[in-house]
């Protein structure tokens, strides 16, 4: 886009997935039937007093941790004041001044940090259920643990915005501190975006209630196309809040922002300091290991391909089982072919989860090991695997009941490939003229005459011994 | 009429025990002398027939060596109670049934205690002579024309008549022990800290506290041990380190006493002035060190109360909206209208008043300008207070400024009733323990009362000299 600079600055809200509320006892989770999970002080009864959840403030210490953020040892609570009909104590507790993880960064691919300002924990309010010009309010979600994360103004295009988020969400996923479904709210972003030809920064338009990601970044192109129209017809901007309509890809303006809001802040009279010791910092700290960052680089040096370091980091439950083996010798490599081909489908067929599997580890490692050393083909691989992964037998036994016979003798071997090669006379000339394909076609036509049973290493290594004689 | 509320706990608890009476018996001996006394109006909710209940299944239980065993109680309607209808004296929550209770509540129905309704005040504890109170004033019990005091003026009032012997009030500025004075009654205003204050709707969080109102000092302390448990609900609660215990032989002649000089100052009544100095010579007779000494900050204490207390309720009662309980209004066009006209038509002339101050002052630059600044010297007090119980084991006063004064007077002046709180906020502002102990009549038979101030969580000096004097001046459950 033209001379204009994007400046793009994100404060994302995420749901933590504590087993309580952050304020009260009362059960996290937000899919229960509405209005079932709530008390008195989820309520905001008159006399109620917030009690508060130590496990969020550990999941805030995890956080700010994983974000290069230093953090507040010494914090409190503030009020933040405000009338609305999903607010029901007519404040919010929320941190202002004394925010749990303040100065981090995340790192994008390419190497650029994106500054976090602030990491802060705050009460979700009820939600609001609009009906027939009604409003129903369920208050489950009152009172759920939220963080949010403040982003420096250091993104400056789309695509670096969604690679924050995208980074972002694959860390909180990795610390089990949110689920970040955009789609069900536990994860929310509110994007600002401003446009600018000189250093200094334009007028800002915040972009509320986008639901994925992917509309983020839409909506980040099509806002500064907008601003940039406005400005080089010599019009102004105001500051603004917009929202996203993904079917028009345009953004549509939901109000103008009022000058001095007031929120009438203070410090929440009703919860003392909260002190975070270094030794709590450092328990935490220990729980910090293989960051999704990290496992790329040991997955790219364990021989993994690229495209699979992806998806195995996508699906955090691999990860986590491939590194029980990171001490061992196992292949990575096919140990990822296999959690991502034959064991991906099986488990699709299947409908079932790999975690319900509980594939003992000795077993998964012998069956890499036979794929590796091609004991076994992947032809053999499908036949058994379905055996293997619902039993405690063997390969070899799970052979044998199938009646795959994996000969090892290498002479009954020798005469069906000297026959191959009599009755293959133009492949085995092309293979001495230098064709390749030659090759794998006569190792197709043996592996057709055994049956399989001879290993696929077996048939290479004695074809290969005998057409070079 | 049987005149067992008169007799002493520990008379009572022998007559239940030995099955000379029933808990029913002191049930219905309360609420005849309520119906008898309606006029004085110090009840907003009476919880009859669920009192009767209670009573009745006592019958059944084992006579405990508990003294509060079937004892009628009476709590400030400011504090929660299950099933039973909570106003604050405010027609905003005219309708409103909690659906738990407050944990002094709690700990008082496991000592068996039996709730007998629910005490006036001023509304939503705003005000100190009662007279803010949707459901009208609470009169003096030594002379109707005159104010009870406040906020606790119902609580107060009915102690002071018997009806029954011991209730709950809450102090944020000196609606305990004021209205105490003016009424003639022991009232106990705690360490911040020391009692739960879940369960207390909120006036200003930062200085609200639950205390017991009682006919005696030994009366006092046992209820306060009652209620002082540790409560977890309350993060800003410790709860009570040990049992008070009362010795009846205290030694006076080792007794350090520093009286402030703003407690001694020309806007105090002659009269008070007065007895006050005679308790003095009492107890310099005795051998005890009284000193005057400067307090700093003790003439500013009103104006950062009102910053801080009034910012704090300015937020505390912004639930009051109408949307999930309470007075709503019919009439409104859209959701601000409806905020609009639900808190104008629900709350008080004081309540909006303070709720407006609140709020500027919380507004924009003003929070550094007032209320940073007034936590910064509320500091700053704390420690000169500090400071002055290094050196002393006691502060004493006079509890107010002046003598019960007729209904309706001062109602045109908004300031009133904070300067009617200029003895008594600063122990508030310092999160200290302060009991009015009544220590004699004006020439015109009202009640005159003493502060007696010790350091945090160190009610059980209060209690020990407060005993003393008691006895001393023989005054102890007598106003009739």
């Amino acid at each position: 886009m033209s001379n204009y600079k994007i400046t793009v600055g994100i404060e994302v809200h995420v749901e933590l997935k504590t087993r309580n509320k952050v304020f009260s006892e009362v059960l996290n989770d937000t899919t229960a039937p509405v209005n079932t999970l709530v008390n008195e002080i989820d309520l905001g009864y008159p006399g109620t007093l917030p009690s508060l959840n130590e496990n969020v403030i550990n999941y805030g210490i995890l956080t700010s941790l994983a974000l290069n953020c230093t953090v507040t040892k010494h914090m409190h609570f503030d009020r933040k004041n405000y009338f609305y009909p999903d607010l029901p104590k007519g404040y919010q507790i929320t941190q202002l001044n004394t925010p749990i993880g303040t100065n981090g960064y995340i790192t994008l691919n390419s190497g650029k940090k994106i500054g976090i300002r602030e990491l802060h924990i705050e009460e979700d309010t009820a939600k609001s259920l609009h009906q027939d010009n009604k409003t129903f309010l369920n208050f489950n979600r009152a009172g759920v643990p939220l963080l949010e994360i403040v982003s420096s103004p250091d993104i400056n295009s789309k695509e670096e915005a969604g690679e924050y988020l995208e980074k972002l969400k694959e860390l909180l996923l990795y610390l089990e501190v949110s689920d970040c479904k955009m789609e069900e709210g536990s994860m929310r972003a509110d994007v600002n975006v401003s446009i600018s030809k000189t250093n200094d920064l334009g007028c800002r338009i915040e972009l509320k209630n986008i639901g994925s990601i992917h509309e983020i970044k839409d909506a980040i192109e099509q806002e500064a196309l907008r601003q940039e129209q406005i400005l080089s017809n010599n019009g102004t901007l105001k500051e603004q809040t917009r929202k996203y309509d993904a079917s028009k890809k345009e953004t549509i303006l939901l109000r103008n922002k009022e000058v001095g809001n007031d929120y009438r802040y203070f410090k929440e009279p009703d919860l003392p300091y909260v002190d975070i010791t270094d030794e709590q910092i450092e328990t935490i700290r220990k729980k910090l290991v293989l960051l999704p960052d990290e496992r790329r680089k040991i997955y790219l040096s364990k021989g993994i391909i690229p495209i699979n370091v992806e998806k195995i980091i996508k699906n955090k439950e691999y990860s986590d089982y491939l590194n029980n083996f990171i001490d061992t010798d196992l292949d990575f490599k096919v140990a990822s072919n296999l959690l991502l081909g034959d064991i991906s489908s099986y488990l699709n067929k299947e409908l079932i989860s790999f975690s319900s599997l509980s594939l003992d580890k000795e077993r998964f490692k012998s069956l890499v090991d036979s794929l590796s050393s091609k004991k076994i083909s992947s032809k053999i691989l499908k036949e058994i695997l379905s055996s293997y992964l619902t039993t405690t037998d063997s390969i070899d036994t799970i052979l044998k009941s199938k009646g795959i016979n994996l000969n090892d003798n290498l002479s009954d071997l020798e005469a069906i490939i000297k026959q191959v090669i009599i009755d293959n006379n133009e492949a085995v000339l092309d293979y001495h003229n230098g064709k390749e394909k030659a090759f794998q076609y006569l190792i197709g036509m043996t592996m057709k005459q055994t049956k399989s049973s001879f290993s696929p290493q077996a048939v290479k290594d004695t074809l290969k011994k005998l057409l070079d004689n | 009429m049987s005149n067992y509320l008169d007799l002493s706990l520990e008379e009572i608890h022998t007559l239940l025990k030995n099955k000379t009476i029933k808990p029913i018996d002191l049930v219905n001996e309360c609420f005849s002398k309520i119906e008898k006394n309606k006029d004085y109006n110090c009840y907003i909710t009476l919880n009859k027939e669920q009192a009767e209940a209670k009573a009745k299944e006592l019958e059944n239980v084992p006579v405990s060596d508990d003294l509060l065993f079937g004892i009628p109680i009476a709590i400030k309607d400011n504090i929660i109670t299950k099933d039973l209808k909570t106003t604050a004296a405010s027609h905003m929550l005219y309708n409103f049934v909690p659906i738990y209770d407050a944990y002094v509540v709690k700990l008082l129905k496991q000592h068996n205690m039996i709730i007998i309704g629910k005490l006036n005040m001023d509304e939503f504890a705003m005000g100190s002579s009662n007279q803010t109170s949707y459901y009208g004033p609470v009169k003096n019990p030594l002379n109707k024309d005159l104010v009870s005091g406040g906020s606790s003026g119902g609580s107060a009032c009915a102690v002071a008549l018997g009806m029954p012997f011991l209730s709950l009030g809450t102090d944020t500025g000196g609606s305990i022990r004021q209205p105490s004075s003016f009424c003639g009654v022991v009232g106990m205003k705690p360490t911040y800290g020391l009692v739960s204050r879940y369960g207390l709707i909120a006036f200003a969080s930062s200085l609200d506290q639950i205390g017991p109102i009682t006919r005696t000092v030994k009366e006092n302390a046992l209820l306060l041990n009652a209620i002082s448990e540790k409560d977890s609900n309350d993060l800003t609660q410790e709860g009570k380190k040990e049992e008070i215990k009362i010795t009846d032989d205290i030694d006076l002649s080792k007794l350090k006493i520093a009286i402030p000089k703003f407690y001694l100052n020309d806007k105090i009544d002659k009269e008070i002035l007065n007895k006050f100095n005679e308790i003095k010579s009492l107890l310099t007779s005795k051998g005890c060190q009284i000193d005057v000494v400067d307090i700093k900050y003790l003439e500013n204490s009103v104006s950062l109360y009102q910053i801080i207390a009034l910012g704090e309720a300015s937020s505390n009662l912004a639930r009051y909206d109408g949307i999930r309980y309470g007075y709503s209004t019919t009439k409104f066009t859209d959701i601000n209208d409806f905020y609009k006209a639900t808190r104008s038509e629900g709350f008080g002339p004081e309540v909006k008043r303070r709720l407006m101050i609140g709020s500027y002052l919380l507004s924009g630059a003003n929070a550094k300008v007032y209320y940073e600044k007034a936590l910064k010297i509320r500091h700053a007090m704390i420690e000169e207070f500090h400071n002055v119980f290094h050196a002393y084991d006691y502060i004493i006063g006079p509890t107010t400024t002046t003598l019960p004064y007729p209904l309706g007077a001062n109602n045109d002046d908004p300031n009133k009733s904070f300067i009617d709180d200029i003895l008594t906020i600063p122990v508030n502002m310092a999160g200290l323990p302060a009991l009015n102990l009544p220590i004699g009549y004006s020439k015109d038979n009202l009640a005159i009362g003493m502060q007696i101030i010790a350091n945090r969580f160190e009610e059980n000096k209060i209690y020990n000299l407060a005993n003393y004097l008691e006895q001393a001046l023989n005054l102890g459950g007598k106003h009739e």
